[in-house]
C-alpha cells in the first residue's frame, strides 16, 4: 500500500517534514479510550464519586443542623489548650501545657486553636500542619495525650507531646515543619514552666522565650530573620513573607509533577528544532553490484608508416577464421544522485575477455615473421619467429585447434546515468562511462605477416588500456534494492597491444548487464 | 507491550499508546480541522487499534500498521460528519482561494504541515493520502467516493498551490519546475 515514489524533491520535503511533526495528546484521550476499552472499570469510579458527594452532604449536615460540633463545643466550657509553637508571632499567647481531659473530645480542638490563630500567620503555618498530616490532630484525643505535660525533659520523646515528632523523617525534610518544631522543643526545655492549666483557662505563657526561640530558628535558616539574641523582630511582614514563601515552595513541588500546555508547546518545537541534521548526500548515495556477460568481438587492422603494408592490401578480418568468444565483466559501484535524472557513477570493474582463432596445428614448427616497429622512427621490420600454428584459413594443415585471445584486466569506469522514463516502480536509463584499464595477464596469439600462421605473443599485450561503455537499462524497485537489467557495449580505445606491435586489434564486447543496487 | 496488549492489559496498552500517540496525532492533526477534532480523531483511532490488535500479524512495522488504521479513521470521520459537502467540494476545489494570513508563523515541520492544513479540504484531504501516507490514486478514489481521475487532478493543484504557499512563505526556494534537474532521488 506503501509506495516508494519520492518523485522529486517537493514530496519528499513534504513526507519528511509531516513525518517529523510530533503533537502530544490530553490526558483525557487515555481516559476516553481507556474506558472504551475497560467499562468494568468504570464503575468504582462511580462508586467512589457518589460515596464522596455523600460524606460532604453528611459533613454538611451535621456542621450546619442543631447538633453541629460548634454548638456543642459553644455550649460546654473548656480548660485545655494547646497552642502552635513557632511560627507566630510574640503577639500571641501561648503556653504548651495540657490539662486533665474535657468534657468533649472535639472542646480540644476548639480550645487548642482559639488562640492560635489570631493572625494570618499562624492560619498558614496552621494550614501546612494541618494538610501534612492531618491524622495528628486525632492524636490529641488519645488517653496518653491527656496526661502527658510539656514537662517532658527528653526532646527526643515522641509519644504525641510534640506538636509535630521532631524524629519524623518528614518534618526533617520539610524545613517550614523544622522549624515549627524545632522552636516548639525549645521552648519546651528552656521554660519549664508550663504547668497544670487552672480550670478558669488562664495559662502561663512565656513569651520571651517564644521570641527568642523563634528568633535562633531564623538565624539558623539563615532566612532574613533577627539575629541578635534576645532582639524580637516585632516585623510581622517578614515573617509573614518567610511562611508565604515555604508555602510557595511547597506547592511549587507539587506543582511540578505535571507539564503545562506551554511546556509541551516547547517541547513540541524543541524536538523539532533540535533535531539533528540528515545527512541528505547518504540518501543519494547507493552501493551497486553488477555483473555482465558478454561476447567479445574484435576487428583487426594495422599500423605501418612503411609505403607497404607487411599484410599487403587484403583485409586480415577476411583471411582469418575467428569467431567471438565469451567474458564477463563484474564490479562493485558506487551511484550518486545529484540531480532529478542524472546519476554519477563509479566504482572498481574485473573484466576478463576472450577471443576465439580457429587454427591448426603442424606436426612440425616453422619459421615465420612478424610485423613489428621500429620505436626510434617508426617504420615496420619484419621478426622472425618459430611457431607451430598455422591459419587454418590458409593451411592444408588438418589438425585443428581453438586458440584463446585472453586478458585480464582491472579498471575503474566512471561515468554517468541518465533517466529517460520514470513511472511507478521502473525507471528506464541511459548510461556511458570510461573505464582505465590495466591488463595484468593474458595471451595473445599474433598473426604472422605472410597471414599464414599464429605467433603466441602474450608480451606484447598493452598493460594500461582505456575502455568506454554505453548502456541502457531498466530500474526495477524491490523494497529496499533495485535490480537493473539492460544491454551494454563496451568498445576498447586502444589496441590491445603495444605500439611496437605493427598488428592493431580492437576489441568490443556486447552483453547483458545485471545490477543489484541498494542504499545507504 | 504486543502481547501485553492482546491480552488487553492495559499497562501495555497505555504503554504502546504514550509511545505512538505524539506520531499518530500529528498525522490526525493534518486531516482535522483543529487539535480537538485531531483528538477526536486519535481516540477512535486507537479504539480500533486496540480492537483489532488480534488481527495484527507482524508483516511489517507496527507503526505503519497503527497508521493506517488511524487514517483510514480519520478519513470515516470526515465522510461520516459531511465535512467534504460543508467546505469544499473535492471535484470543484480549484475555485478556493487561500487567505494566507490565515496560516501562522511557526517553524519548519510544523510550517509545512501548517500549510498543508490551511489547503482545502479535498486537496489536503487527497495530498495527504497520496504523498504522505503513500496511498495511489485508485486507493484514494475508493477511499472518497471519487473518481481515479479526479484525485490525480486535485493531487497536481494541491501540490502546486502548497508549493507556491511554501515558496512565498519562504520556506522552500523557488525551484527551476520546467526543468529535469530538480532535486534529487533516492535509488532505492
Amino acid at each position: 500500500m506503501e509506495n516508494e515514489f519520492y518523485t522529486d524533491e517537493f514530496e519528499h520535503l513534504i513526507k519528511e517534514k509531516a513525518d517529523q511533526f510530533r503533537m502530544y495528546p490530553s490526558r483525557r484521550v487515555w481516559h476516553s479510550i481507556y474506558n472504551n476499552l475497560h467499562p468494568s472499570r468504570r464503575w468504582p469510579s462511580v462508586v467512589m464519586s457518589l460515596f464522596l458527594i455523600t460524606s460532604l452532604m453528611l459533613i454538611g449536615h451535621l456542621n450546619t443542623g442543631d447538633n453541629s460540633i460548634t454548638r456543642q463545643i459553644n455550649n460546654n466550657s473548656y480548660n485545655e489548650t494547646s497552642t502552635l509553637i513557632a511560627g507566630n508571632n510574640s503577639n500571641s499567647k501561648r503556653s504548651h501545657s495540657n490539662t486533665k481531659t474535657q468534657d468533649h473530645p472535639a472542646t480540644r480542638y476548639e480550645g487548642a486553636f482559639e488562640d492560635v490563630i489570631t493572625n494570618e500567620t499562624d492560619y498558614y503555618v496552621y494550614t501546612i500542619v494541618k494538610s501534612n498530616r492531618p491524622g495528628y490532630f486525632n492524636k490529641l484525643n488519645a488517653p496518653a495525650a491527656e496526661t502527658a505535660t510539656s514537662t517532658d525533659k527528653n526532646p527526643a520523646d515522641n509519644t504525641g507531646k510534640d506538636l509535630i515528632p521532631s524524629t519524623d523523617s518528614y518534618t526533617r525534610a520539610n524545613p517550614v515543619i523544622a522549624d515549627i518544631n524545632a522552636a516548639g522543643k525549645k521552648n519546651k526545655n528552656s521554660s519549664h514552666k508550663t504547668t497544670n492549666k487552672n480550670n478558669d483557662g488562664n495559662d502561663n505563657a512565656d513569651e520571651d522565650n517564644d521570641s527568642e526561640s523563634i528568633a535562633a530558628n531564623k538565624a539558623k535558616n539563615g532566612s532574613a530573620r533577627s539575629t541578635a539574641a534576645g532582639t524580637q523582630k516585632t516585623d510581622a511582614d517578614n515573617q509573614a513573607d518567610t511562611d508565604k514563601k515555604a508555602i510557595t515552595r511547597i506547592d511549587a513541588t507539587a506543582a511540578k509533577r505535571t507539564l503545562t500546555n506551554e511546556e509541551k508547546a516547547w517541547i513540541e518545537n524543541f524536538s523539532l528544532v533540535s533535531k539533528p541534521n540528515r545527512n541528505k548526500w547518504k540518501d543519494n548515495l547507493a552501493v551497486t553490484f553488477y555483473a555482465t556477460p558478454a561476447v567479445n568481438y574484435r576487428k583487426l587492422t594495422s599500423r605501418s608508416t612503411s609505403s607497404v603494408t607487411p599484410f599487403g592490401t587484403a583485409d586480415i578480418n577476411n583471411v582469418i577464421s575467428q569467431k567471438p568468444g565469451l567474458g564477463i565483466e563484474t564490479g562493485l559501484g558506487l551511484t550518486y544522485t545529484f540531480a532529478k535524472r542524472l546519476q554519477v557513477r563509479g566504482g572498481f570493474q574485473f573484466n576478463y575477455t576472450n577471443y576465439n582463432i580457429d587454427a591448426d596445428r603442424t606436426n612440425h614448427p616453422i619459421t615465420t615473421t612478424i610485423s613489428l616497429n621500429d620505436p626510434n622512427t617508426g617504420n615496420s621490420f619484419l621478426s622472425a619467429r618459430t611457431t607451430s600454428i598455422t591459419n587454418t584459413y590458409n593451411s592444408a594443415a588438418v589438425q585443428p585447434v581453438t586458440l584463446h585471445n585472453t586478458t585480464y584486466q582491472i579498471s575503474l569506469p566512471i561515468g554517468f546515468a541518465y533517466k529517460l522514463s520514470s513511472q511507478k516502480n521502473v525507471d528506464w536509463f541511459a548510461g556511458a562511462s570510461v573505464q582505465p584499464t590495466y591488463v595484468f595477464g593474458g595471451n595473445a596469439h599474433i598473426i604472422s605477416t605472410d597471414l599464414k600462421s599464429y605467433v603466441s605473443e602474450p608480451s606484447s599485450i598493452n598493460s594500461w588500456n582505456l575502455n568506454v561503455g554505453f548502456e541502457t537499462f531498466m530500474n526495477f524497485k524491490l523494497g529496499t534494492y533495485n535490480l537493473q537489467v539492460g544491454p551494454q557495449v563496451r568498445y576498447q580505445v586502444n589496441s590491445t597491444y603495444r605500439k611496437s606491435v605493427t598488428l592493431v586489434e580492437k576489441p568490443y564486447a556486447v552483453g547483458l548487464k545485471f545490477g543489484l543496487v541498494k542504499g545507504f | 507491550m504486543l502481547n501485553g496488549c492482546l491480552r488487553n492489559n492495559a499497562t501495555a496498552q497505555e504503554a504502546l499508546y504514550n509511545r505512538f500517540s505524539p506520531r499518530m496525532l500529528g498525522v490526525c492533526y493534518r486531516f482535522a480541522k483543529n487539535r480537538e477534532d485531531a483528538e477526536d480523531m486519535l481516540q477512535e483511532g486507537f479504539i480500533k487499534v486496540f480492537s483489532q490488535i488480534h488481527q495484527y500479524r507482524n508483516e511489517g512495522a507496527l507503526e505503519g500498521w497503527i497508521r493506517r488504521i488511524v487514517v483510514h479513521t480519520c478519513i470515516n470521520i470526515l465522510k461520516k460528519n459531511k465535512k467534504f459537502s460543508d467546505s469544499v467540494d473535492i471535484a470543484n476545489a480549484n475555485t478556493v482561494h487561500i487567505r494566507e494570513e490565515m496560516i501562522p508563523s511557526i517553524m519548519q515541520a510544523k510550517q509545512v504541515v501548517e500549510c498543508i492544513r490551511a489547503l482545502p479540504l479535498g486537496y489536503k484531504t487527497v495530498l495527504n493520502l497520496y504523498a504522505i501516507e503513500g496511498y495511489s490514486h485508485k486507493e484514494i478514489a475508493f477511499m472518497l467516493d471519487i473518481e481515479e481521475s479526479t484525485s490525480r487532478s486535485q493531487y497536481t493543484r494541491a501540490k502546486s498551490m502548497l508549493e507556491e504557499i511554501l515558496i512565498r512563505k519562504k520556506i522552500i526556494q523557488k525551484t527551476k519546475k520546467k526543468s529535469d534537474f530538480f532535486g534529487a532521488v533516492s535509488p532505492s
